[in-house]
């Protein structure tokens, strides 16, 4: 009887909440939020919050075409693989200390699982065998190696401001010392690092002026290029995920600390500060700025970001 | 019955007497050629594995004097062989390369000439490898370094009729004789200094006793191995010589000809002069593997040649070895012991595919390559999983291993307090997504993409060739995912014997040697890790994966169709790659400058570093002697 | 039910593909005004797609020009089903002024079957929306079709 609980609550946990549904619904809904704002911030009443919803329904009814030069199982199971691996990723990160399965990952694990949505668009690009595709998949790249530098320096600086002498990579460490020693961002040293991570969201989910990777005005989309019906559903579907996956990465990072008592309580204040999130390092941005150049790009993480990082990173080694 | 303690020796002489019996024998006749070879190779793998349950698992000592030449008065006077933990864990990666590159040559060569001598030169050289790894006795270590150089410097130049492969032996020639007089003078040296060349003996000589001489010893002894082991600057000749070597040959030389400078290395700071308690030495090290791993990877990134690309990664990876290795903390040394079985096998594996490439479309220039994934898709499949492995993707076994070597440094930086270890980290990983990037490089231009005309009538590569690949494929992921049981039977034992050094000064020159020297022990318990579940992350994403396959086969009815061209439709129209409405034409986005953006915004690092690697013998070798030079004045300046 | 929610959906979100097939570019002027801030199309769940594979409607805007008459045919092909062929303006139609040229081919109905054609020389934004609206009806007409 006994397992079979155990088993029922695990079933529920990856496939209702935190897992599968609860990560889609949130996703889609942000994504919504991410462009109902953009709207109204360009003056325009904008499309309905569910729109995400419709485009993801009207592109499972769609017909998928499989290019001849494509090489067809990469090309249909790397979509399922990013969004599997998202899937799991949102059951590592604690919703304000509820977390079922979060005791087993770290910060490095974390870091690495981050990267494999993206290489699952990469290589489903690289297989659909457009050259629109391998400009795409060249620009993600290179856009991966940007961001990922200023992401490894913060989440290093997260590991030893909360460390101290010992070497703590566990996201069960880091809420707790956040419950027992007030939010990681008011921490002033951390600022810093913490404009820098939200930097970087826009570049990991693939946002303007980020978008370089799938700038439909003159790559066709890039990777997405060939893509159509379900796994072009999928993909869009990955994108909304890591949305709320990348947000709520930067709300238990900066402000895990917040306990109600009441998971549903927790859960939706969580939500909530991954919303504004959300709004404050996509819709803004996107709102107030045109795509950059790959060089351009790359050179932003690299310079800025970066700087921003270290410095919180130097601040935190002096023992601020 | 013959005990256990002939077997090591057994193995290295049955390779060397069966190099010469290829030639005899075997010089016409292709199957008593590949009967020999085999039974070589599988002999020599049977013996090291049955040495598993004594030395690993129970912990003994393996100790074995030639001739019964044993030790008079407390002095070592014949060769003695000694199995530890430490090379037991070399040994095992060895004979592993050796038996899945006998394999994989049989169909690989079969199109070349002169395969008599190809079979001696590898069998001389596995001996040679193998016996490096397994001696006691610092001399003969020299000498196996000596055979080990001149056959791999013969098996470079093997394809001579290749451009570029005499050129390539030549360099390697020429540096491989620096590295080897550095060791031998250092070699001298010590003998010396201490009148005696057991190893064991050395070590307990050394204890307290760090004179002038035996630095200049121990700096010289380091260049050598560092050249045996490719670090930067002694590099360069590597990368031509993977090229230009046939690719089993290739497979050889990353999978165990490099292993045996990184053991020399370890036998050498650990052991011999058990010198890693010092900080500054620590940092050298450290320095070393970081500018190698970053400079490997950046030299990768510019490569337009699959092997050149792969040989660059093998430099790039010794990096973190010789960084990890160089921590002198356990996990450190067990983070770099375990980058370097995981080497041997991701690095093998890429090198197995990048052949059967050659093999089956004649060419590894990655702009004349593209769409092979519809032609070989088994081959497609192994080279999926190195890349994704060498790129430390979870849960393959590249990822477990950088795990531990990200917590090993960063863990040095917090408790020591020095800033430099956190760089180093950072380097790490950023290094990390550099590797991936060159293998996405390579995807693209190999394997997927469009298929160039010429390259219509490729075929998957014959069974004999997949089987080895499909053996890696397996270890990487089965090393990756139950990392806890490599840990625990292969990398603590190793890394107890590197530290523990009384035991193996005891089981070789008699008990209560060390104890009289004044050695003491350092006792060690396992690393500590911190929470990496792989098992649970699997399960986790089996479910998930199959509650999605159920909503997506479910929905048969509901959602739209699949279509993939038939015989009927024509290749333009609904199944052609868009072109903007234009008639789809072959277009490959090609490797040879695929990350354009970031090589821009470094074209004046590129320019430099490629300006380096200028091709000139002369400058590979000043650099080889000025960083010689630099490590001498180092060791001087700072660990003496 | 999913059915349902496919064909519902299928009305709400249609992605736009543009041609131009030779138009004197007032069409296509008029097309981008339909999705700025005053006409804002994107409140019904309009978008520009940027590849045939992902768009539902495509449009077509001018005369099928002998040069551009074999793209056409191969963009259309590429648009997975249920797409519906909007024409904007008077061109696709009849030709318009062009009728006659040399390097004319002819209106859009001789090579595809147009579901909506919206009139004008150029069609009014507020007529485009109409026009586009409708084809997200037939779109949605067309999916329950494709069900049965």
């Amino acid at each position: 009887m006994e397992t079979i609980t155990t088993i029922l609550t695990n079933a529920f946990h990856v496939l209702v909440f935190p897992g599968l549904l609860f990560a889609a619904v949130v996703g889609l809904l942000l994504a919504g939020l991410d462009r109902k704002l953009l709207a109204r911030m360009q003056r325009r009443i904008g499309p309905p919050l569910l729109q995400p919803f419709y485009d993801f329904f009207k592109l499972m009814g769609k017909e998928t075409i499989i290019p001849h030069e494509a090489n067809r199982k990469a090309f249909l199971i790397a979509p399922v693989l990013g969004f599997v691996s998202l899937i799991v990723m949102m059951l590592f990160i604690p919703i304000f200390g509820y977390s079922p399965f979060s005791t087993n990952a770290d910060l490095i694990v974390i870091l690495y699982l981050l990267t494999i949505p993206a290489v699952a668009l990469i290589v489903g690009g690289s297989a659909s065998g457009s050259p629109y595709a391998g400009i795409g998949i060249s620009r993600e790249m290179v856009t991966m190696m940007a961001y990922e530098l200023p992401l490894v320096i913060v989440l290093l600086t997260v590991a030893k401001k909360v460390g101290g002498d010992e070497l703590v990579f566990s996201m069960q460490k880091i809420g707790d010392w956040q419950a027992m020693n007030g939010l990681l961002i008011s921490h002033w040293s951390l600022i810093p690092a913490a404009i820098a991570f939200l930097l970087v969201i826009p570049a990991e989910v693939g946002t303007q002026p980020f978008d370089v990777a799938e700038a439909e005005t003159e790559i066709c989309e890039g990777p997405l290029v060939e893509y159509s019906g379900a796994p072009l559903a999928m993909f869009k579907l990955n994108t909304a995920i890591k949305m709320f996956v990348m947000t709520a990465l930067f709300t238990f990072l900066f402000l895990g600390g917040i306990d109600t008592g009441i998971i549903a309580l927790n859960a939706l204040i969580f939500v909530a500060i991954c919303a504004v999130v959300t709004v404050l390092c996509m819709t803004l941005i996107h709102a107030i700025t045109a795509r950059l150049k790959i060089e351009h790009l790359f050179k932003f993480y690299w310079t800025f970001v970066s700087a921003l990082a270290a410095i919180s990173l130097i601040l935190v080694w002096l023992g601020l | 019955m013959i005990s256990v303690q002939h077997f090591p020796v057994i193995a290295v002489m049955g390779l060397f007497l069966c190099a010469f019996l290829v030639e005899i024998f075997g010089a016409k006749n292709k199957f008593i050629r590949n009967t020999i070879v085999l039974i070589a190779a599988a002999g020599a793998f049977a013996l090291i594995a049955s040495l598993i349950k004594p030395v690993l698992l129970n912990g003994e000592i393996i100790s074995y004097w030639m001739g019964n030449w044993e030790p008079v008065s407390g002095y070592a006077i014949g060769i003695g062989y000694e199995i530890d933990a430490l090379n037991m864990f070399f040994a095992l990666l060895v004979v592993t390369t050796i038996l899945l590159a006998a394999i994989y040559s049989i169909k690989y060569m079969a199109r070349d000439h002169h395969l008599g001598h190809y079979y001696t030169l590898f069998l001389m050289l596995s001996g040679s490898v193998l016996g490096l790894v397994l001696t006691g006795d610092i001399f003969n270590m020299f000498v196996m370094i000596e055979i080990m150089t001149f056959a791999s410097v013969a098996l470079t130049a093997f394809r001579n009729n290749k451009f570029g492969a005499l050129e390539a032996g030549f360099k390697y020639l020429i540096i491989g004789s620096i590295g080897s007089s550095m060791t031998l003078a250092g070699i001298a040296l010590l003998y010396a200094q201490c009148h005696t060349l057991n190893m064991a003996q050395i070590s307990a000589a050394l204890t307290n006793s760090l004179t002038p001489t035996t630095v200049l010893a121990f700096a010289l002894m380091f260049a050598g191995f560092g050249v045996k082991s490719y670090i930067v600057p002694f590099h360069a000749p590597a990368a031509e010589a993977y090229m230009t070597a046939p690719t089993s040959i290739s497979m050889v030389f990353s999978g165990m000809v490099n292993k045996a400078g990184v053991y020399g290395m370890i036998r050498l700071v650990y052991v011999i002069f058990r010198a890693m308690d010092l900080a500054p030495l620590q940092l050298i090290l450290a320095t070393f593997g970081t500018v190698t791993m970053f400079i490997g990877v950046t030299m990768a990134l510019a490569q337009h040649d699959f092997k050149r690309l792969l040989a660059f990664h093998s430099i790039s990876q010794i990096g973190y070895v010789i960084t990890a290795i160089g921590l002198g903390t356990v996990l450190g040394l067990e983070a770099g012991l375990f980058h370097a079985m995981n080497h041997t096998l991701f690095k093998g594996l890429l090198f197995l595919t990048a052949g059967a490439v050659l093999y089956a479309a004649g060419t590894t220039d990655l702009d004349k390559l593209g769409g092979l994934s519809k032609k070989m898709p088994k081959t497609t499949v192994c080279f999926l999983i190195g890349a994704f492995s060498i790129s430390g993707l979870p849960p393959f076994n590249g990822f477990a291993s950088k795990w531990m070597i990200y917590q090993a440094t960063y863990e040095k930086a917090a408790t020591t307090g020095n800033f430099a270890y956190a760089f180093v980290t950072i380097v790490a990983l950023v290094v990390s997504v550099m590797t991936l990037a060159s293998f996405i490089k390579v995807t693209q231009a190999v394997f997927f993409g469009q298929l160039p005309e010429n390259l219509k009538d490729v075929r998957e590569v014959p069974l004999l060739m997949r089987v080895p690949m499909w053996i890696m494929s397996v270890l990487c992921v089965l090393s990756g995912v139950f990392y806890n049981v490599v840990e625990k039977y292969l990398l603590t034992p190793a890394a107890n014997a590197a530290f523990n050094v009384t035991n193996y000064i005891d089981k070789m020159m008699g008990d209560g040697t060390a104890a009289a020297a004044g050695v003491t022990n350092i006792t060690v318990d396992g690393a500590t890790l911190s929470l990496w579940n792989p098992i649970l992350w699997l399960v986790l994403f089996a479910i998930v994966l199959i509650a999605v396959c159920i909503v997506v086969l479910t929905g048969e009815n509901t959602r739209g169709r699949v279509l993939a061209k038939t015989e009927n439709d024509s290749e333009d129209g609904k199944y052609a790659t868009f072109f903007g409405g234009e008639k789809s034409t072959h277009s490959h986005v090609a490797g040879s400058d695929l990350f354009w953006g970031f090589k821009h915004d470094f074209k004046g690092y590129f320019k430099f570093i490629q300006g380096m690697h200028s091709g000139v013998v002369s400058d590979y070798a000043l650099w080889a002697v000025v960083a010689t030079a630099l490590i001498v004045v180092l060791m001087f300046v700072f660990v003496h | 039910m999913f059915k349902k929610i496919i064909a519902k959906s299928m009305a709400k979100s249609p992605w736009i593909y543009h041609i131009n097939t030779g138009s004197c570019n007032g069409c296509d002027i008029e097309l981008v005004a339909v999705l700025t801030p005053r006409y804002d199309a994107e409140r019904f769940g309009f978008k520009l797609a940027g590849t045939p594979r992902h768009a539902d409607i495509v449009v077509v805007s001018g005369p099928i020009t002998s040069q551009s008459k074999e793209r056409l045919i191969r963009t259309l092909e590429q648009v997975p089903e249920p797409k519906c062929v909007v024409s904007i303006g008077s061109c696709p139609r009849s030709c318009n002024v062009f009728k006659g040229s040399y390097s004319v081919e002819g209106p859009l109905e001789n090579y595809t079957h147009v579901d909506v054609s919206i009139a004008g020389c150029t069609p009014k934004p507020e007529a485009i929306i109409e026009g586009l609206a409708k084809a997200a009806e037939i779109l949605q007409e067309k999916r329950e079709a494709m069900g049965k």
